[in-house]
């Protein structure tokens, strides 16, 4: 019994040192000092308040988006098109910016309804290319992701324009009640966290507690099987779309109104794709995304540190997390491999379990 | 897909159907411009430099191909309603008729006014301009309606119809000037060769059901490693330029081999989810890449200067006019793309190896009890896949580019992809797919060179709503093999 805890506890830890050893291998390949890159990134996401207040902030769009991709991959599907719900969140928010101009309470409260409505209408597109279409989600949403991305940067450049010139910097800033009120000096809007943690609740019970969640979790394990005991999927999975494009619609008109003010042309920034990794990381259970949003969040926030004390580009951070993934999906398949090994000396018959899920968490 | 569902599709369509021909009647009511005399010039010869043998200017009135286009889609349209007669009666056909009429009179005034009342610069220019696409839209709906069940006439008639807009649409942009049509098919096929092996290496993987998602990342890093090992191979150890050529594309096969292989170990051994796989390795190849270039090749120029491979024209073939300059006139790389496209299609069809790893593909339980090694055959298919996608790489710096950029690859392995569906998993079948799409993208360039009114970033939108549609369009045609994605566990 001691020898397989002893297992377990090497199962958690082993990807994180698998992860440092491989950056640890580039690092030494290009002649860095593998000791001082980590301790700039620590230092650079904690060392003030003012750089845990940006963890928090940059935790929030990633949170939003991570647990909203635990409802689609809940459901068996693959909304990658999250980069490009954010974009048509930041849009139709921009627009609520620019065009209304009441105090700030009504504002704000449209801006992100306004966000949450163009991130839902940009998933729900997906799901109806993918079921009347027959396009598979991927695809879907990674072209929607480019289209929203010319979309942007065509309204940035033509009728939004600032007075001086349109260049990638974005729009002109917001008028001020369209920005979100932050926490003293500090760059974090609490009302972004409160509405992010309210989300993790929210779609935690959505999917435990109602019949809803238990559906979309039925057509997640088989969808076929559950389209044939009764589960209505057409209306699941555009409800399903559209719940995961309406919280990424509201991380962009946070991300617009809270971060930067303005419209910007690269306003997903690539969050689609890291909060991808969040929810896998999180194996779609909602509990577990604001923990590993805060690691990746830290890891984003940390890293420009090298460029500016080491002259490293910053994209370290980026192969840590996506190392950090793979060493946790080996482990786990070793961990798989091991138990099978083990019940079959046990002498009973493996499980199925890997061959028939089309389990979108594995 | 259930038929009621099938029914709604077709009833959105023509419900927008009908609300756009009022629309266009309204703008064929109000608007009293008439066409002027204009003709179009095509360039057929490539450049002064090409062997190919020169011929004459091809010269189109504009308003005159406009006519033949709007008949054409009528006739198209007709034809269509006619062969409902045999299968469903008198009524369906009446109004079959009458709506494949009006769809195509519909789509080329749509269209015609399009050109019409933007040589005016006016701002309904763009809604003339999407009755026109519509009208497609409602055509490409009815064909669909029509040829439900006989699937190759329906490819047909939409590659017909869409093959004459595109056509149709470039008369319009180059009206009163010349452009290079030898020229513009020769880019397109520069611009489909790395997807085109992006998708190769798609069927490669997925004929043994291991969904490669990664393939963006393969090229990615093999395009990296192309440029460095080109780069040191040319300006370190000053090795003649065929040398270097070959050291970089060694480098590239290695990179995609490696990551092939590394994705193989993840998805046949650990069984992990295939499509969390490929996404961590494009992430990590992204990372990867932008690092160790921001560190080694912007640091060290001329460690990213591997030249490009000079044009190598096939003696005789490359004199035949049109046909010569954009088949015969290329680097090796295109006829490298040539030479695997066929032996991929050889290998996968008529030989031992390719029925074993179709089997390995629909039934890997079927193929274990006949004794073939499933985790071996998937690992060296992928690793092919790999080495395939790497090739993509090599071309995009030793054939195209000549240098290495971040995130250079901009969603052609994804493309590619898309253009692996569309060709239904057949290797000639996804170089034709890539052919559109690099149609696609060479034709964007030259509206932009063409001053096309229409907004630069729309025109950079197109390749992706290509796919978008093209896939759409092949509903329920495309059918995977059986047991794609899903990890093959011995009993």
């Amino acid at each position: 019994m001691t020898r397989i805890r002893l297992n377990d506890v090497l199962l958690v830890v082993a990807p994180i040192f698998l992860a440092l050893f491989f950056t640890t291998v580039i690092l030494l390949a290009v002649g860095a000092s593998p000791w001082d890159a980590y301790r700039n990134i620590l230092a650079g996401a904690f060392e003030s308040p003012e750089k845990i207040a940006d963890v928090v902030a940059a935790c929030v769009p990633l949170v939003l988006c991570g647990v909203g991709m635990c409802i689609t991959f809940t459901a068996g599907q693959w909304n990658v098109g999250v980069e490009g719900q954010i974009i048509l969140g930041a849009l139709f928010a921009t627009w609520v910016a620019r065009n209304l101009l009441w105090p700030q309470a009504p504002v704000l409260t449209l801006m992100l309804l306004a966000g949450m409505l163009g991130g839902a209408l940009w998933g729900v597109i997906a799901a109806l290319l993918k079921i009347y279409g027959n396009v598979h989600e991927i695809f879907g949403g990674l072209g929607l992701n480019y289209v929203a991305q010319g979309l942007a940067i065509w309204l940035i450049f033509n009728p939004w324009r600032p007075a001086d010139g349109a260049t990638m910097s974005g729009t002109d800033p917001f008028p001020d009640p369209a920005w979100m009120p932050r926490l003293a000096h500090l760059r974090v809007s609490p009302l972004a966290v409160i509405l992010a943690l309210l989300a993790v609740v929210v779609v935690y019970f959505l999917l435990r507690g109602t019949r809803w969640g238990l559906e979309l979790r039925a057509m997640g394990k088989n969808f076929r099987s559950a389209y044939l005991l009764g589960v209505p999927s057409t209306p699941r999975l555009l409800t399903a779309f559209a719940a995961c494009g309406a919280l990424a619609g509201l991380a962009g008109a946070i991300r617009c109104s809270a971060r930067y003010g303005r419209m910007i042309p690269d306003i997903a920034g690539g969050q689609g794709y890291l909060s991808l990794l969040v929810a896998l990381l999180a194996v779609s259970r909602p509990q577990w995304v604001p923990f590993i949003a805060f690691f990746f969040a830290a890891v984003g926030v940390g890293s420009p540190r090298l460029e500016l004390n080491m002259h490293l580009d910053s994209s370290l951070g980026g192969v840590l997390r996506a190392s950090m993934v793979l060493a946790v999906m080996m482990v786990a398949g070793l961990r798989m491999l091991l138990n099978q090994r083990r019940a079959r000396a046990a002498g009973e018959t493996p499980s199925q379990d890997v061959v028939e899920s089309g389990d979108a968490a594995g | 897909m259930d038929k009621r569902r099938k029914k709604f599709f077709y009833a959105l369509i023509y419900a927008g159907a009908a609300l756009l021909l009022a629309l266009c009647l309204t703008l064929c009511a109000t608007a009293t411009y008439t066409q002027p005399e204009q003709s179009t010039t095509f360039v057929l010869n490539a450049g002064s430099e090409s062997q190919a043998l020169p011929v004459g200017d091809l010269v189109l009135p504009s308003a005159m191909t406009w006519y033949v286009y709007g008949l054409v889609c009528a006739f198209v349209g007709g034809w269509q309603a006619a062969r409902l007669l045999q299968r469903n009666g008198w009524a369906l056909l009446a109004v079959s008729a009458l709506a494949g009429i009006a769809g195509g009179v519909w789509a080329a005034t749509g269209a015609l006014y399009a050109a019409v009342l933007l040589m005016g610069g006016e701002v309904w220019a763009g809604a003339a301009l999407l009755t026109g696409l519509a009208g497609l839209v409602f055509l490409a709906g009815l064909a669909g309606l029509v040829c439900a069940r006989r699937r190759i006439s329906l490819s047909i008639a939409l590659t017909a119809i869409a093959i004459l807009a595109v056509f149709a649409f470039l008369i319009w942009a180059a009206r009163d000037r010349s452009t290079n049509l030898t020229g513009l098919l020769s880019s397109a096929l520069l611009r489909s060769v790395p997807i085109a092996l992006a998708a190769l290496s798609g069927v490669l993987c997925e004929r043994c059901a291991v969904i490669n998602i990664a393939i963006e990342g393969m090229m990615l890093t093999s395009a990296f490693f192309a440029a460095l090992f080109g780069s040191v191979a040319a300006n370190i150890w000053h090795w003649p330029s065929w040398a270097a050529f070959i050291c970089g594309l060694f480098g590239a096969l290695l990179a995609g081999a490696l990551l092939g292989l590394l994705l193989a170990v993840l998805a046949v051994h650990f069984k992990v989810d295939q499509i969390i796989a490929g996404t961590a390795i494009n992430i990590l190849a992204v990372g990867l890449t932008s690092f160790l270039s921001s560190r080694i090749l912007s640091e060290f120029q001329n460690l990213n200067n591997p030249g490009i491979l000079n044009r190598v024209s096939i003696p005789l073939l490359s004199r035949i006019p049109v046909i010569g300059p954009i088949f015969f006139e290329q680097n090796v790389l295109v006829y490298m793309l040539f030479a695997v496209m066929a032996i991929t299609h050889i290998m996968l069809f008529y030989t031992r190896w390719g029925l074993r790893t179709r089997a390995v593909g629909e039934h890997p339980r079927a193929a274990d009890t006949l004794g073939i090694d499933v985790f071996k055959n998937r690992y060296v298919n992928v690793t092919l896949g790999g080495m395939v996608a790497g090739l993509g790489g090599a071309f995009l710096i030793l054939g195209s580019v000549g240098r290495f950029d971040e995130m250079m690859t901009a969603g052609k392995g994804f493309i590619g992809l898309a253009a692996m569906i569309f060709g239904k998993w057949m290797p000639f079948g996804a170089f034709g797919a890539a052919l559109i799409f690099g149609f696609a993208d060479a034709l964007q360039t030259r509206l932009a060179i063409l001053q096309v009114a229409i907004p630069s970033q729309f025109l950079l939108m197109a390749p992706y709503l290509v796919t978008m549609i093209a896939l759409a369009g092949v509903i329920g045609e495309a059918i995977p093999p059986a047991a794609d994605g899903q990890p093959y566990e011995k009993q």
